[in-house]
């Protein structure tokens, strides 16, 4: 999870800060990774020798040559003409990874093994937990980074340049300029993800770089929200316990993660942590109780809605005779199971519709300041 | 001693000549208006002294330097802001934000990532200063995008005027205002351009003769004439080609 935070971050500063739409951001996370596998290995072979506390490093060194070699062609315009390189980037770096075996090692990838490691002032790292501190450190580190760098001047002017190049060159920056620094510095932080990963995993494949990682950094920071420094991070936490947590419990979680970006991209176009920040005028007012009663009318007939409707999804796909289901035993061969989930449904569906009236205008009366005639 | 000078610029796109063969000087210090009826390449003129364009035929000198092969970003370093005819704002930015994006380049940040905005004092301050004349101080962190249309028209002058530019070149400053708010801005105008070099495009001509000190004509791609205000108001040609149509109409 931690990894995936910092991963997502790194991206938030270029789509969120800077604009970028970018369909291959797990390049600079496997090839740090990548490179930080191989030092783990050259560490082992004592071809070199330096404390693996600082692996990650090696990968955001090398994520950020990735992103100033690639970014030097990419960063001309934003919009359509990024997302494309980006996408052709990602698919050429992931095909290549497959065929030059002998850096990449094909399908199965390669592997290191940290307790080579000189020791780092008597600490040797062979226990788990003090990797555990290792990626705590360095998450801390890049996080602050991250942070800081919104708060400096190329920091403020990716911001200008995603709201409007055009008129940023009219005062002196060059648009280009400016998002390949923010380019650079999303490739560098990428870098230390991916070495945070070799670390913490001593392996790494192709799948690591591949499209289906740069999606998944992209829902992250899409459902967390791209317009604050923490959206990542709450995106990065929902899809690591979504991915953690409800893949044991079904097949079908890849499903549900897609609805619910759709949802989110549909209903919150701010993401999770912009749904939050939404509520703050109703806090600051302290009218924030006046939506509690609603919240829970509307709420728990929705909640209802969801599981009826995961209920449903469950019981045409799986095999068995019976699915445990939240404490009940619902059978695909009974029509009346169908008919009972459906009703419960069917009547949640009309009580979110009834109530959703009422807690629209209590969203209103906790957000309009009144003008100050009483109009 | 002229800061600007034109000679011979022409642009075209495609087949259509819009600006054919303008020749003209911009003294330091003067305010300057361009006026001309619609389509006459007023704004192309604008956008190829500002760079936004590339000139097809003649050259630009700005201070000293030609400038007509340059990037915008290099023509406003060398000290030339401008407006925009249609509000053009760092939108998702606060107000604030807005005015000190528009110092940085002139106050030597550049690129920088090891300066942490909160600490530079002086710059802040500078950028509060800039509201201050602008009338926004009270604004300084709403959200630009959401600023009522007037505001706005008075941030994007503030963002032209913050980098301190010894030329500074306004499009259209006042174009959808009431009357009270266009005389305010002008007011404003006033304020924020003293001492410097100013040129401006305008319909409206109360504020042309109140502001300018010269004028040059823009019909179809060439300048007619340039002179004073009052015999800009006594030539028969310009009042042929374009006062005579709002005096008629008025």
């Amino acid at each position: 999870m931690a990894i995936a935070i910092v991963f997502a971050l790194s991206y938030n500063m270029l789509l969120g800060q800077g604009g970028m739409l970018s369909f291959g951001h797990a390049v600079y996370f496997g090839f740090g990774g990548f490179l930080a596998v191989h030092t783990l290995i050259m560490i082992e072979s004592e071809t070199v020798y330096f404390s693996i506390l600082f692996i990650p490093l090696i990968g955001g060194v090398f994520g950020l040559l990735a992103a100033i070699f690639i970014g030097s062609f990419s960063t001309h315009k934003a919009g359509t003409v990024f997302a494309m390189i980006s996408l052709g980037m990602g698919e050429l770096i992931a095909a290549s990874s497959l065929i030059f075996v002998e850096f990449f090692g094909g399908e199965a990838g390669i592997s290191g093994d940290r307790t080579y490691g000189p020791p780092f002032f008597g600490i040797e790292f062979l226990r788990d937990v003090e990797i555990y501190y290792v990626a705590v450190f360095w998450v801390f580190i890049a996080t602050v980074f991250m942070y800081l760098f919104t708060q400096t001047p190329a920091g403020r002017m990716a911001n200008a340049v995603r709201d409007n190049p055009e008129r940023a060159e009219f005062i002196g920056y060059s648009a280009r300029k400016v998002r390949f620094i923010s380019f650079c510095a999303a490739g560098l932080f990428a870098g230390i993800a991916g070495g945070l990963f070799a670390l913490n995993y001593e392996f790494i494949t192709e799948e690591n770089l591949n499209a289906a990682t740069s999606g998944r950094v992209l829902l992250m920071a899409y459902i967390g929200g791209l317009g604050y420094f923490i959206g990542p991070i709450v995106g990065a936490v929902i899809l690591t316990l979504m991915n953690s947590l409800l893949s044991n419990y079904s097949d079908l979680w890849m499903l549900y993660l897609g609805v619910m970006f759709l949802l989110t991209v549909l209903f919150l176009p701010r993401g999770f942590a912009g749904f939050i920040m939404m509520h703050q005028v109703a806090w600051v007012r302290g009218t924030i109780k006046q939506l509690a009663l609603p919240y829970l009318l509307t709420g728990i007939p929705a909640l209802l809605l969801m599981l009826s409707a995961i209920a449903l999804i469950e019981m045409s796909h799986v095999e068995a005779d019976a699915l445990q289901f939240l404490g009940f035993t619902l059978e695909p061969a009974l029509l009346t199971d169908w008919l009972m989930v459906g009703i419960v449904g069917t009547g949640s569906l009309f009580a979110v519709r009834k109530s959703l009236p009422r807690l629209r205008d209590a969203w209103d009366s906790a957000n309009i300041i009144p003008n100050e005639d009483g109009s | 001693m002229a800061i600007l000078t034109l000679n011979n610029v022409r642009k075209s796109f495609g087949e259509t000549t819009i600006i054919r063969g303008v020749s003209l000087d911009i003294e330091e210090g003067e305010k300057h208006a361009i006026i001309g009826p619609n389509g006459a390449g007023k704004s192309t003129l604008f956008h190829l002294i500002s760079g936004l364009y590339k000139v097809s035929a003649g050259s630009i000198t700005f201070k000293e330097s030609e400038i007509q092969d340059k990037a915008p970003y290099e023509i406003s370093r060398l000290g030339l802001a401008r407006s925009f005819q249609v509000t053009n704002i760092f939108q998702r930015m606060n107000v604030f934000e807005n005015v000190r994006c528009a110092l940085f380049w002139s106050r030597g940040y550049r690129y920088s990532f090891w300066h942490l905005l909160g600490r530079q004092k002086e710059l802040n301050e500078q950028a509060m200063h800039v509201l201050e004349q602008i009338g926004l101080t009270d604004k300084a962190l709403f959200p630009s995008g959401e600023l009522a249309y007037a505001q706005q028209r008075a941030l994007e002058l503030g963002i032209a005027i913050a980098s301190g530019a010894e030329l500074i070149m306004l499009d259209e400053p006042v174009a959808g205002m009431s009357h009270s708010e266009a005389e305010a801005s002008v007011q404003l105008i006033h304020k924020i351009t003293e001492g410097k070099t100013l040129i401006m495009v305008e319909h409206d001509m109360n504020i042309v003769f109140n502001v300018a000190d010269r004028i040059s004509v823009l019909v179809y791609g060439e300048v007619i004439a340039t002179d004073s205000p009052e015999n800009i108001r006594g030539n028969a040609s310009v009042q042929e080609a374009y006062l005579g149509e709002v005096a008629t109409s008025a």
